[in-house]
């Protein structure tokens, strides 16, 4: 596999995971205001 | 390559039986509280964190790493190992102001640290970014240790990859960092005793370090014996210019929380340890023997390519140090060398295994979906994170095996882009969550564009290293400035507040003065001496203590040069080259004169803090459970 296409993967994948907490943290924080 | 005998698989079985039934001894003090299955209580002596601190940075593939830049580049190789001395200036600065802030992991320091949505948005951010990177380091490190079985002994990978994953999750699960940093310990021993012997071994087997350096000689590759044999100012493939980029991502980098992405790993060590000073001196022996396991490792590799000087393919030639070991110990020692491989394994597998499940419990769990959450909860929590982020790294590792390399080295290069904002928001008021998160963010596509999506499209050709690095931080900047500056700053209840527990060094007269008006600090110039001030002063009042004086930035100062000189003094003395010994001695007279200098005012700092420390883990708590948000600044 391209190596550009499985570092675009990869980096999206973590990325998600950064934006699923930062979400998590806003809904906790309009939940608690 | 493995010829083991009965002994060794005996040696090799009785380490495993101690590191697994050692841990549950731990296992009661683990299931007490959240604290203790994460931080040991914040108990731990200083030579406990700097073990893990060693352990934890000497993983299945960093002998493979550190043999290739050896190889290839010879002993200027070893300044590519030098971004571990950011620990030489962070044990003096971002320890300090990290440990007492209290955060168990980064993301919560950023709660502190700045304030409202934004800094809640930051640590939720950065949660679910650690939690991915830590089952991601998991796979890797656990395909690294597959690959190694497969070339020791015919395994399949994947045995590898799981078994000795599921033997260290074993004492993982059971008694949490308790079993980490004390599995650390062991497993640091048997490893720098291997490291050396096996460094020591290679080097005789080439016929001394005469021969070894002769060698060199002949085959006209005497470059290869200078840590500063470089390719010109900006050309060829060792310039000045990359040297010194790697120089200032390390040195200054110690200035901030993130620079580098060990810090995440050493940022929980450094909270567990049980003062100011322990966590201090913690970072700096630690990063101190792995700068020295780097020296031992070159003259075992620099001996190695004495002796077959013209392998060609990188990944035959980064298997040199496991050579050495499996090719020329004895029968008996063969056992002993595997229990160290398993040992440099198990130490990164269970940190990794145990920090993922901390940002998970205390960052998400605890912070957003369950506040109220007990104590006993918490652990069990922990422990059922633990074993999915084990699930979830074979998974990982099973997919990524072919390319990990590259996306470990994509991921570094990443971090270029929030170098600059990871020391700006410890050194500088002004700085605001907002900021920070747009930087990170903008990273994405910035360090996409600027080091394949142009080069790609032929807008211009692949950058080196050192330009990339450069570039993205300027374009990161162009992001996070004007947003910082373009937002309101972090109200001065929460910065006041802060300032007063942490006591950061740098840009924070505005904090300082509204601190001082407040009184909840005491102002420098009222505490100073009526007489003259002494050199090197060496009685301290708490609040003389406080502040940010010369007695630190001599040791900021010299710790850098002492890790230096430890690194190449070492790989020079065992080669019996000229100036080793002179800059071991050195190493050594300066690392007796830093402590000198900054043990009394490390010892009145820590003795200051911990009258406090009570109270702050009370607010800590208190704002853990949204009961306090950390706005209104109490004496």
């Amino acid at each position: 596999m391209d190596k550009g296409l499985v570092t675009l993967i990869g980096m999206s994948i973590s990325y998600v995971a950064s934006f699923v907490g930062l979400g998590l943290a806003w809904w906790s924080w309009k939940k608690r205001r | 390559m493995g010829h083991f005998t009965t002994l060794d698989y005996v040696w090799a079985g009785a380490f495993l039986l101690l590191m697994v039934g050692g841990a549950f001894f731990f296992y009661r003090l683990a299931r007490r509280s959240e604290s203790d299955f994460f931080l040991a209580g914040r108990g731990l002596p200083w030579w406990l964190p700097a073990a893990s601190v060693f352990s934890t940075h000497t993983a299945t593939d960093t002998p493979m790493w550190i043999t290739g830049v050896i190889y290839a580049n010879g002993l200027r190789g070893l300044w590519y190992t030098f971004f571990s001395a950011w620990t030489a200036v962070g044990a003096f600065v971002s320890a300090r102001i990290f440990r007492r802030s209290l955060a168990y992991t980064q993301a919560e320091w950023q709660t502190q640290r700045f304030g409202g949505l934004g800094a809640e948005m930051l640590r939720g951010w950065m949660a679910g970014w650690q939690v991915f990177m830590n089952m991601f380091i998991l796979g890797w490190v656990g395909i690294a240790m597959g690959k190694v079985g497969a070339l020791a002994f015919g395994w399949p990978v994947w045995v590898g990859l799981v078994v000795p994953t599921c033997i260290t999750a074993v004492y993982t699960l059971a008694a949490g960092y308790w079993g980490v940093v004390m599995g650390d310990f062991l497993q640091g021993i048997v490893a720098v005793f291997a490291i050396v012997l096996v460094s020591l071994v290679g080097v005789a087997a080439a016929g001394g370090p005469a021969e070894v350096t002769g060698r060199i000689m002949e085959l006209g590759e005497g470059w290869r014996l200078s840590a500063f044999a470089f390719t010109g100012l900006f050309d060829g493939d060792f310039p000045v210019v990359w040297w010194l980029t790697m120089l200032v991502i390390a040195v200054l980098g110690g200035f901030g929380m993130g620079t580098s992405l060990d810090w995440y790993v050493e940022a929980q060590r450094i909270q567990s340890a049980k003062s100011v000073r322990d966590a201090a001196y913690g970072l700096w022996a630690g990063g101190a023997v792995t700068l020295i396991r780097n020296g031992f490792w070159a003259a075992g590799i620099l001996a190695f390519f004495s002796m077959l000087p013209n392998i060609a393919d990188q990944a035959d030639y980064e298997l040199g140090w496991f050579r050495l070991g499996f090719e020329l110990l004895p029968a008996g020692l063969v056992g002993v060398f595997f229990g160290a491989i398993l040992a440099i394994h198990l130490s990164t597998i269970s940190s990794h295994l145990n920090l993922g499940a901390l940002y998970f419990t205390r960052d998400l769990y605890q912070r957003y979906i369950k506040p109220e959450a007990g104590e006993r909860e918490l652990v069990k929590v922990g422990r059922w994170t633990t074993l999915v982020l084990l699930i979830g790294s074979f998974f990982y590792g099973l997919m990524m095996q072919e390319i990990t390399k590259w996306l470990i080295f994509a991921l570094w290069l990443m971090m270029a882009g929030i170098w600059l904002p990871n020391i700006l928001q410890v050194l500088w008021w002004r700085f605001n969550a907002w900021g920070y998160l747009a930087g990170w963010m903008a990273n994405l596509g910035v360090s996409w564009l600027v080091v394949w999506v142009l080069p790609a499209f032929g807008v211009y050709e692949p950058l080196p290293d050192h330009l990339n690095f450069w570039l993205l931080m300027a374009l990161g900047a162009a992001v996070f400035l004007p947003v910082t500056l373009l937002t309101k700053p972090e109200k001065m209840d929460r910065l006041v507040r802060y300032y007063a527990m942490t006591r950061p060094l740098g840009w924070w007269g505005p904090v300082h003065a509204e601190a001082v008006r407040r009184g909840l600090i005491e102002d420098h110039a009222r505490t100073a001496d009526a007489g003259p001030r002494p050199l090197i002063r060496r009685a301290w009042t708490p609040e003389q203590a406080e502040a940010w004086t010369r007695e630190d930035w001599i040791a900021i100062v010299l710790s850098p040069v002492i890790f230096a000189l430890l690194m190449i003094g070492v790989t020079k003395l065992l080669l019996l080259q000229a100036g080793g010994v002179l800059m071991v001695i050195a190493a050594v007279v300066l690392s007796g004169v830093v402590y000198w200098v900054i043990d009394p005012k490390l010892r009145a700092v820590s003795a200051e803090y911990e009258a406090q420390q009570e109270a702050y883990v009370k607010q800590l708590e208190e704002r853990l459970r949204w009961q306090d948000d950390g706005e209104a600044a109490h004496g």
